[in-house]
C-alpha cells in the first residue's frame, strides 16, 4: 500500500519537475533545431516570466531595491493564475519576437560561441535589474485558490496544483507539437531546418516562421517561470539555476527533437523526484537529486552522444 | 601501442604543420615563434616581472592615479590570482578555440582541495597547497574534458556546464557534511615555508609602496612563472597546433593530427591554472566553499578573458582586473548597478569589439605607430604571444593584428 502511494507520489513529483524542464527545453529545442541558436539567455525569459506573471496574477512585495526606495511597496494587479498565464504567453511571446529581430538576427552568421557570450552577457542584465529594481529575496507565492487542495489519492500528500502544472504543459507541448507536424507553417519551419536554402529557391519567406518559432519558444519558458512559481522560489537568480537542467534536457532528449525533448525531461523529473523520496537504511538520498539527473545525462549521452532522438551528430 | 606511436608521428609532423598554419596567415614571422630563442621569452618575463612589481604602487599608493581610481593594495593580489585563471583559460578558448562553461569546477576544485587538507590533514603550508590544487585541477580536467569532448562546438559548452553542475552539486549536497556545504570551511592558513607570515609586509618593498605583503609577492612569483610556462607552451610546436586547431580543425585533422587529443591536453593545461589558481584563492580567502563551483563562476572566468581580449594571454590580467574593480571599488559607489554595468559592458565587448581591451590597446598603438611612420611595431608585435582578436573560424580569413 505504502509502496504503491510512494510509487504513485513519485511519479506525479517526477512527471511535475520535468513539466517544467520539458517547457523550457521544448522552446530551446525548437530554437536550436530551426534557428541554430544557442539561447543561454533562455532562463531570463523564465525569470521575466515569472515576475511578470506573479504580477499580473498576484503581486510582488517589494521590499528592497531602487522601486522600495521610490516609494512602492507593493504591485500587482491580482487577477488570477489564469489571466496571468494568457498574459505572460503574449508578453513572453513579443518579447522572443523582439529578441530575435534585434538581438539573435545579428548574431546568426557569427560563430555559436559568440551567440552563447551574447545571450549570456544579457541574461546577466536582465538578472541583475530585477535584483537592482526589486531585491533578491523571493517573492512569496500561492498556489492558486482552486488547485490549492491535495491530490484525492488515499496516502499521497501532493498538492493539486502539480497535477495542474502537468496538464499545462501537456496541452501546450501538444499543441506546439500539432503546430510543427501537421500545420504548413510547421512544414515551412521543417523543411528549413532540413536545407534553408532549397527552401528560399522555392520563394519561401523563412525569416517569418523563424521569428514565431523564437517567439513560441520564449512564451513556453515565460509561462514555465509562472506556473513553477508556487513550487520553486521566484528570485533573480532562479533563470540561471533553471538554464542547466533545460540544456541537460535539450541535448540528452536530441536536438531539435520535441518528442524527444518530453522523454528526456520526465526522464530527469522523475529520477530526480525518486532520489529525494528514497531512503537507504538511515541514509536519504535527497542530497544526491540534482547529482542524480546529470549522472542520468552523462549516462545516456556516453551511450548515445546525439541524445535520446536526436538524428545526426555534429562533430564540428 | 598504437596510441605511442600516435604520439610519436606527432610530435615529428608537428614543426612543419605550425610552420604552416601560421604562414597561411600570411605572417612571415613564423621562425622567430619557434622555441628556443631565448631573447623574446626573456624579454616577456622581465615585463612580466616589472609590471607585477609596479601594479600595487600604481593602483594603490601612486600620487594622482591611485587617488583617481581609489584602488587599495588588497585587491591587486585578488586581481592577479584571477589573472592566473582567466589566462588559463585563455589557452582554451583563445587558443583551441574551445568555450568551457565548466572551469568552476576545476577553480573550486582546487580551491576545496586546499581548504580540506587544511581543514581536516592539518598541513596548511601554502606551496604544499598549492602543488595540491594543481594536481586536484589537472585530474579533474581529465576526466570532464574525457567525457565533454565527445562532441564539438555548443555541444562542448552544454557538456561542460552539465559536469561542471553535477560536481557543484555534489560537493554541496552529499559532501556537503565535509566540505560545509553552503557556508565552507573557515581557514588558518600556515606561515610561508613555517616561517613567514604571509600577509606580513616585506622589508624595504613594503614601506616605499611596491609589494603590500608576502602573499602577493608569491602571488606574482607565480605570476611570473605562469606567464612563462604559458608563453612557452603556446610558442612549442604543441602550442602551434592549438592554434591550428582553433582556424581550422579539419585540416589539423587532415594533417594527421590527432586532434582530439591535442584538445585534451588544452583543456588539461587550463584545467591545471585552474586548479592552481584556486588554491591560491584559498589561501587568499583563508576559506573555501563550495559556491566556487557554481556554473557563474565560470561565466565570470569567460567575462574576464573575453574583456581582456581573446587570445591574448595577457588580456587575462586586464580583464581580471576590470571585472574586480567594478565589484569592489566601483560597488562602493553604485551598489549592485555595477553588476548590471557589467553585463552591458560584457555585451557590448562581445557584439562589437571581438579584440577586448588588450586588442584595443594594440590596434592604438599600431594607430600610433602608423602615424609616427611605422617599422617599430614588427618585432614587439612578436611578443604578444598570440594572434589578436581571435575569434575561432569566422575570423580565421582577417585574422592578425600583426598585419593590420
Amino acid at each position: 500500500m505504502s509502496l504503491v502511494a510512494d510509487l504513485i507520489s513519485i511519479l506525479l513529483n517526477g512527471l511535475q519537475q520535468g513539466a517544467i524542464y520539458i517547457l523550457l527545453a521544448v522552446g530551446l529545442s525548437i530554437i536550436l533545431g530551426t534557428l541554430e541558436f544557442v539561447n543561454f539567455a533562455h532562463g531570463a525569459l523564465y525569470i521575466i516570466g515569472a515576475y511578470v506573471g506573479l504580477y499580473v496574477a498576484q503581486g510582488l512585495v517589494v521590499s528592497e531595491g531602487y522601486l522600495a526606495e521610490a516609494g512602492f511597496s507593493d504591485l500587482g494587479l491580482g487577477m488570477g493564475f489564469i489571466v496571468g498565464m494568457i498574459v505572460v504567453a503574449l508578453v513572453v511571446f513579443v518579447l522572443g519576437l523582439l529578441f530575435e529581430r534585434f538581438i539573435a538576427r545579428a548574431f546568426y552568421d557569427r560563430p555559436d560561441t559568440d551567440q552563447i557570450l551574447v545571450t549570456f552577457g544579457l541574461a546577466i542584465i536582465v538578472q541583475e535589474i530585477l535584483r537592482v529594481s526589486l531585491g533578491s529575496t523571493s517573492q512569496p507565492v500561492n498556489q492558486p485558490t482552486w488547485a490549492s487542495g491535495s491530490v484525492p489519492i488515499p496516502g499521497v500528500a501532493i498538492s493539486e496544483w502539480r497535477i495542474y502544472i502537468i496538464l499545462i504543459t501537456a496541452l501546450l507541448v501538444g499543441i506546439v507539437y500539432a503546430l510543427v507536424e501537421y500545420t504548413d507553417f510547421g512544414l515551412v519551419v521543417r523543411a528549413g531546418t532540413m536545407d534553408d536554402e532549397m527552401v528560399r529557391l522555392l520563394g519561401i519567406k523563412l525569416s517569418r516562421p523563424y521569428i514565431i518559432v523564437f517567439g513560441i519558444g520564449a512564451a513556453l519558458a515565460g509561462v514555465a517561470g509562472l506556473v513553477a512559481g508556487p513550487l520553486s522560489p521566484i528570485n533573480p537568480t532562479a533563470g540561471t539555476d533553471i538554464l542547466v537542467p533545460a540544456f541537460v534536457t535539450v541535448v540528452i532528449g536530441g536536438v531539435g527533437s520535441i518528442r524527444g525533448a518530453v522523454a528526456a525531461g520526465t526522464i530527469l523529473g522523475i529520477t530526480q523526484a525518486a532520489l529525494i523520496q528514497t531512503q537507504i537504511g538511515t541514509y536519504n538520498l535527497a542530497p544526491w537529486s540534482q547529482v542524480g539527473i546529470y549522472a542520468i545525462a552523462a549516462i545516456i549521452l556516453l551511450v548515445r552522444p546525439e541524445g535520446l532522438l536526436g538524428e545526426e551528430v555534429d562533430t564540428a | 601501442m598504437s596510441e605511442d606511436h600516435q604520439l610519436r608521428s606527432d610530435g615529428g609532423t608537428a614543426p612543419a604543420t605550425g610552420e604552416d598554419a601560421t604562414s597561411a596567415n600570411g605572417t612571415e614571422k613564423a621562425t622567430s615563434r619557434v622555441p628556443g630563442l631565448g631573447g623574446d621569452e626573456g624579454r616577456i618575463i622581465g615585463l612580466t616581472a616589472l609590471a607585477v612589481l609596479l601594479f600595487p604602487f600604481l593602483f594603490a599608493e601612486a600620487p594622482v592615479i591611485s587617488d583617481i581610481i581609489q584602488g587599495y593594495a588588497g585587491l591587486t593580489t585578488l586581481i592577479l590570482i584571477w589573472g592566473i585563471f582567466a589566462m588559463g583559460y585563455d589557452l582554451l578558448h583563445g587558443f583551441t578555440g574551445l568555450l568551457s562553461f565548466g572551469h568552476a569546477a576545476f577553480w573550486g576544485a582546487g580551491g576545496i582541495a586546499a581548504g580540506l587538507l587544511v581543514e581536516y590533514a592539518g598541513m596548511n603550508l601554502p606551496l604544499v597547497l598549492v602543488v595540491v590544487g594543481t594536481v586536484v585541477g589537472v585530474l579533474l580536467a581529465w576526466l570532464i574534458g574525457f567525457l565533454s569532448l565527445r562532441r564539438g562546438g555548443i555541444y562542448f559548452a552544454i557538456l561542460t556546464l552539465a559536469f561542471g553542475q553535477m560536481i557543484y552539486f555534489t560537493i554541496f549536497g552529499p559532501l556537503g557534511p565535509i566540505t560545509g556545504g553552503e557556508d565552507g570551511l573557515l581557514l588558518t592558513i600556515g606561515d610561508l615555508f613555517g616561517v613567514i607570515p604571509l600577509n606580513a609586509g616585506v622589508p624595504v618593498l613594503t614601506p616605499l609602496g611596491f609589494i603590500p605583503s608576502w602573499l602577493y609577492l608569491i602571488v606574482g612569483i607565480f605570476v611570473v612563472i605562469s606567464v612563462a610556462v604559458a608563453y612557452r607552451v603556446l610558442n612549442s610546436p604543441y602550442g602551434l597546433i592549438f592554434k591550428a586547431i582553433r582556424e581550422n580543425e579539419q585540416r589539423a585533422e587532415f594533417v594527421g593530427l590527432n586532434v582530439w587529443r591535442y584538445k585534451l591536453m588544452a583543456f588539461i593545461l587550463s584545467g591545471a591554472f585552474a586548479g592552481f589558481a584556486g588554491a591560491l584563492h584559498t589561501i587568499y580567502n583563508g576559506a573555501a566553499s563550495a559556491s566556487a563551483f557554481y556554473w557563474i563562476v565560470s561565466g565570470d572566468v569567460v567575462i574576464m578573458s573575453i574583456l581582456g581580449g581573446v587570445g591574448t594571454l595577457f588580456g587575462a590580467f586586464l580583464g581580471a582586473g576590470v571585472y574586480l574593480y567594478m565589484s569592489n571599488i566601483l560597488e562602493t559607489f553604485v551598489g549592485t548597478l555595477w553588476h548590471v554595468m557589467l553585463g552591458l559592458l560584457f555585451v557590448i565587448v562581445v557584439w562589437l569589439f571581438p579584440g577586448g581591451i588588450w586588442g584595443g590597446i594594440r590596434a592604438l598603438r599600431d594607430l600610433l605607430t602608423d602615424l609616427i611612420g611605422g617599422g617599430g611595431s614588427e618585432p614587439e608585435a612578436a611578443t604578444d604571444g598570440g594572434e589578436p582578436g581571435a575569434r575561432a573560424p569566422a575570423d580565421a580569413g582577417s585574422d592578425g593584428g600583426e598585419n593590420r
